[in-house]
């Protein structure tokens, strides 16, 4: 590209009438893949959100954690709930979106915890105070863990609270949802886990879906 | 308020589509009265476009919530200054002005050029008046500035927090802006050559002022910029190498190498087609980048709000890439020149290596910014390509370029005698091997910080001692000094112009090498009272104040210095509270100085301000930075400003009479 | 005695030719990068700085555009105390980053992983740079070449450049006369 190739005409011979309308096809051909390179990169770009990232944990282990709850000091611990489905609820008091979930949180908590589903909520980066101000203020009757550290956020890959895992019986994380979550979204997933559900080899498929 | 701004934005659009058909017109059938009632048109355009902004001006000013942009970027409580700043602050309002921008420069194309020929002119106004079409379409329709609500809310929202806490969001779009529109205008007359009578190569003359001006703006642009990432963002550092800033430092490097490549076809005549090439790479690039800003392509600090704008971007860039090469791949064939050098150590030489090593780097932070995307778009995965890979890959580039700054301007056009360039070699190489060796023995463990340094002094001496060898040759005549080298430098503006732009270079290279090698830093909890050492500074927390304004609650922190014993004063880190905002936004406190700053951020305020934690800093040559760009922006301001009219030199044998004298008469020495 | 003298003299003309001085100087400068380059990278010594090192590798998951080392975000904080903890635990700075990569995925990486297609972005820049060295190699041989055929072709037959640059001036000032 720097102007000087083949010895091709001089200008004034060019000018002197001799208008062959020769191509060059190897530029126009450059110009051509150029375009469409640019075009597919560019829709790719505008069909993602750059805002999310993916989770690699999904289908993997849910990571252990241990964690007291706030208020009550009792000891909730991922292990012991193997075998039961399990929905982990980041959030935090100055969270403003968490509070526009808060009342799904409870519908579904009230629906579900007799089938031995869990919902364990986890305070991120929050001051005790404030957290607990929330929680009786709210009326949350699920149990609410601290999370000293962020470390259990941190390995669970916590970017943007509020966030919610689904964890299978087999302790494994069926899904995760970014952002506030739905009355709908929480039935969806939750019945998807439990016997009877997509999640479950043995039991008739119950109409899900 | 809204009416007047969408019917003033309508009537733009309309104005537009009748610059480009009369501009078009005029030029297929020979019309020259089409061609100048197209440039014509350009001055109602303005007026129209200005009209609109000045409506939105007015609604921001009078709280006109009706309007959602209004409601959206603006509040009672917000002050006045950044009421105004919000006409840009956001995506819709900053679409307004990037119209008037573009407006201005046409209305600047059809003054300017107003007494041209129409042949010259109109190809440039039709591609002008096409792009400020694409951006008026862009504006009348998915981007809706004055759209309204159906009910008003009492006040508004206010403007993002972080895009009002400083007024250098004055300045940095609206230098930005006026760099990346003005690349329309060697873009148009680019493609306007081609398109003509026959391909010509007379744009590169018509053009370079605008060009230069344009760089001077790009230049401001990207270091206020930087500033204001440095003393609003408070994370301690100038350069983020996120995806927008990247995207704002491409047209400015494809325009640096098209600065000096014009100067080889000017003289030489050579390199016609790479020449075009950048004219249209350089539009796009600056395409692009606003793509990436508004169509939410990649997450950056700057990305506006999602929008239904992105495929119009898309397409625009597509039909931009495929014109402008398209039309070179076919048509500027007829203008290949053979090139002709005398000596590879030459200028011509030089001006090809710096075409080479910018064109390298630009390749490579375009590379590097769009991966991500390329990786995600083939095979789902999600990578990153951060500060890193770009600090490795671009160092080595930069230190070329410094040798070449310095080396260039030493090289005589067309080679010359070996003597003489190992002459005016000793200096800058002495300066540069004696910091070479002094920094050695102090014992640095960085080699390419010590080569950076060792590179500045030699492009810095270098071009110092260019500009001082013609201030002496004219005190030799033996008229008054300070007059004759002061005349000497105003003389050979273009020259000295660039001159200086390498010693700014070198300063702004020194700012930087420092900053990045030598900074520390430190997290540190400190109690109301208590004190610690950094960097040879006591600093001891003495406690927290609120300030409650109208649109914000501030906390201040005080943080007494001292150093030695003595003490040095107070900085005041603070953290802003917005009622739109989740989180805190912090401002740093910065002590500058010629030889470091000593920047403090509070990142966390708890139990009332008895405990703070804080991030202190300390940026060894910062300040260079900023001197040595603000050098750069003079050097490109004294090189674009205008001859006066002088009388013809009795050299020269084609003189033609003063009266309607455009170009400067004077051929620049050396 | 008078070859002494002669010794001397030529030895004082030899360091007077400016080439002979450039070329010390540049032994000089080069000598001076070779003794920073011999002392090697500082090693990390303390704690502090090898968290700091990781932490330059890995990126904000709250401020993207800023490494987990330089983010003033809560998250990053803790961040920094959890590679903390590893470094005291004695953990490779491998095992930490792997561990934040379990939990955000790969775009955690603040640089592409040097294996497979992510060395693209590593390889191509050096393609880049040695392709447009050969090109513009290529370029300045021809050109050169030209030149010098040029030479040997009589002055009258090729339009100088200086002429060429005056008629551009002629029809540039043509161009703004005309009604």
């Amino acid at each position: 590209m720097t102007g000087g190739a083949q010895t091709g005409p001089a200008p004034a011979a060019a000018a002197a009438g001799r208008r062959r309308p020769r191509r060059a096809p190897l530029p126009v051909a450059a110009v051509v893949v150029a375009v469409a390179l640019a075009a597919w990169l560019g829709w790719a770009g505008l069909g993602r959100d750059p805002a999310a990232i993916r989770s690699p944990l999904l289908g993997r282990p849910a990571p252990e954690f241990a964690l007291r709850t706030l208020g009550t000091d009792r000891m909730v611990r991922l292990a012991d709930l193997r075998g039961q489905v399990v929905v982990v609820n980041f959030w935090a008091s100055w969270c403003a979106e968490c509070r526009l979930e808060h009342p799904a949180l409870s519908a579904a908590w009230s629906r579900f915890r007799d089938a031995g589903v869990v919902l364990v909520g986890v305070d991120f980066q929050d001051d005790h105070p404030s957290a607990l101000a929330y929680l009786s203020e709210r009326g949350t009757s699920w149990p609410v863990v601290a999370d000293p550290g962020s470390r259990t956020a941190l390995a669970y890959g916590v970017y943007g609270i509020p966030e919610t895992f689904f964890i299978g019986p087999d302790g494994r994380i069926a899904a995760k949802h970014v952002g506030p979550v739905t009355y709908d979204q929480l039935v969806r997933e939750i019945t998807r886990l439990l016997p009877g559900g997509r999640g479950q080899a043995d039991a008739p498929a119950a109409g899900r879906r | 308020m809204d009416r007047l701004g969408r019917y003033a934005l309508l009537l733009a659009l309309a104005l537009a589509v009748w610059g480009l058909l009369a501009a078009v017109a005029g030029l297929r059938r020979q019309r020259p009265l089409a061609v100048e009632s197209a440039r014509t048109t350009a001055y109602a355009l303005l007026a129209a476009v200005a009209a609109a902004n000045g409506a939105m001006l007015a609604a921001l000013l009078s709280d006109d919530f009706t309007l959602r942009y209004v409601a959206q970027n603006s509040s009672r409580a917000t002050p006045t200054f950044f009421k105004v700043l919000a006409l840009w602050s956001a995506d819709d309002g900053s679409l307004l002005l990037w119209n008037l921008v573009l407006a201005g420069y046409l209305a600047a194309v059809a003054f300017r050029f107003r007494r041209y020929r129409p042949e010259t002119l109109g190809g440039a106004l039709a591609v002008m008046y096409g792009v400020a079409m694409f951006y008026l379409l862009l504006v009348s329709g998915p981007s809706e500035p004055f759209a309204t609500l159906a009910v008003a809310p009492t006040d508004g929202r206010g403007p993002t927090p972080l895009l009002q806490n400083h007024p250098l969001m004055a300045v940095h779009p609206p230098f930005l802006y006026l760099g990346f529109v003005g690349l329309t205008v060697p873009f148009a007359f680019a493609l306007a050559g081609l398109v003509g009578d026959g391909p010509s190569d007379r744009w590169v003359a018509l053009t370079r002022r605008w060009t230069l001006a344009v760089w001077c703006f790009l230049t401001v642009g990207l270091l206020l910029g930087a500033l204001w990432s440095y003393a609003v963002l408070g994370w301690g550092g100038y350069w983020a190498w996120d995806p927008v800033e990247n995207a704002a430092l491409l047209p400015w490097l494809v325009a640096t190498a098209f600065l000096h490549s014009v100067m080889l076809q000017e003289r030489r005549g050579m390199l016609r087609v790479w020449n075009l090439c950048l004219a249209v790479g350089g539009f796009a690039l600056a395409t692009f980048g606003t793509f990436l800003t508004r169509g939410n392509v990649l997450l950056s600090v700057h990305t506006f709000a999602t929008s239904a704008v992105g495929p119009m971007y898309l397409g625009f860039l597509l039909l931009v890439l495929a014109g402008g090469f398209g039309l070179i791949a076919e048509r500027a064939w007829r203008l290949r020149a053979p090139g002709r050098i005398d000596a590879v150590l030459s200028r011509e030489a030089s001006f090809v290596g710096n075409n080479l090593l910018l064109l390298t780097l630009t390749f490579v932070v375009l590379l590097g910014t769009v991966f991500p995307l390329a990786v995600e778009a083939i095979s789902g995965r999600q990578v990153t390509v951060g500060g890193p890979y770009f600090r490795v890959t671009t160092v080595p580039l930069l230190l070329l370029l410094l040798l070449l700054a310095g080396a260039g301007p030493l090289l005589p056009w067309r080679g010359g005698s070996a003597e003489r360039l190992t002459r005016r070699l000793r200096l800058p190489l002495g300066a540069s091997a004696m910091l070479v060796a002094a920094l050695a023995l102090r014992g640095p463990r960085n080699p390419a910080a010590v080569a950076a340094f060792g590179l500045a002094a030699f492009a810095g001496v270098a071009n110092l001692a260019e500009i001082g060898a013609g201030m002496r040759a004219a005190v030799r005549t033996g008229r008054r000094r300070p007059m004759a080298a002061l005349g000497t430098l105003l003389r050979s503006r273009r020259r000295h112009g660039g001159l200086l732009v390498h010693v700014g270079l070198a300063l702004a290279a020194v700012g930087v090498t420092a900053s990045s090698t030598l900074a520390h830093h430190a997290d540190l909890t400190l109690s109301r009272g208590a004190s610690a050492t950094f960097a040879g500074y006591t600093l001891r927390y003495e406690g927290m104040r609120t300030l409650r304004q109208p649109q914000r609650t501030v906390l201040v922190t005080d943080v007494g210095v001292a150093s030695d014993g003595h003490d040095l004063g107070r900085m005041t880190p603070s953290l802003n509270l917005y009622p739109a905002a989740s989180e805190p936004i912090g401002t740093p406190s910065i002590r500058g100085g010629p030889l470091r700053d000593l920047y403090v951020s509070v990142v966390g305020v708890e139990q009332a301000g008895e405990q703070a934690t804080f991030r202190f800093f300390l940026n060894p040559g910062v300040t260079w930075l900023w001197v040595g760009g603000a050098v750069m922006a003079l050097g490109g301001l004294l090189a674009v400003w205008p001859a006066r009219r002088r009388p013809a030199p009795p050299a020269s044998p084609a003189a033609v009479p003063p009266a309607r004298r455009r170009e400067p008469a004077v051929a620049d020495r050396g | 005695m008078a070859g002494l003298t002669a010794a001397s003299r030529t030895a004082r003309a030899w360091i007077r030719r400016p080439a002979a001085g450039l070329a010390a100087l540049l032994l000089l400068a080069l000598a001076g990068l070779a003794v920073v380059a011999a002392r090697g990278p500082a090693p990390a010594a303390t704690p502090a700085e090898q968290v700091h090192a990781i932490a330059t590798g890995l990126r904000c998951p709250v401020c993207r555009d800023l490494s987990v080392a330089d983010s003033p975000a809560p998250l990053a904080r803790q961040m920094r105390d959890r590679i903390a903890e590893g470094v005291t635990a004695g953990k490779s700075p491998e095992t930490i980053r792997r561990e934040f990569v379990a939990a955000y995925g790969e775009s955690v990486l603040l640089v592409p992983a040097r294996r497979g297609a992510d060395l693209v972005p590593w390889v191509a820049p050096a393609l880049l740079l040695a392709g447009g060295l050969l090109a513009a190699v290529l370029a300045l041989r021809r050109w050169r070449g030209r030149a010098r055929a040029a030479t040997t072709r009589p002055p009258s037959t090729r339009t100088s450049s200086a002429d060429r640059m005056l008629l551009e001036r002629a029809l540039a000032r043509i161009d703004e006369e005309a009604p």
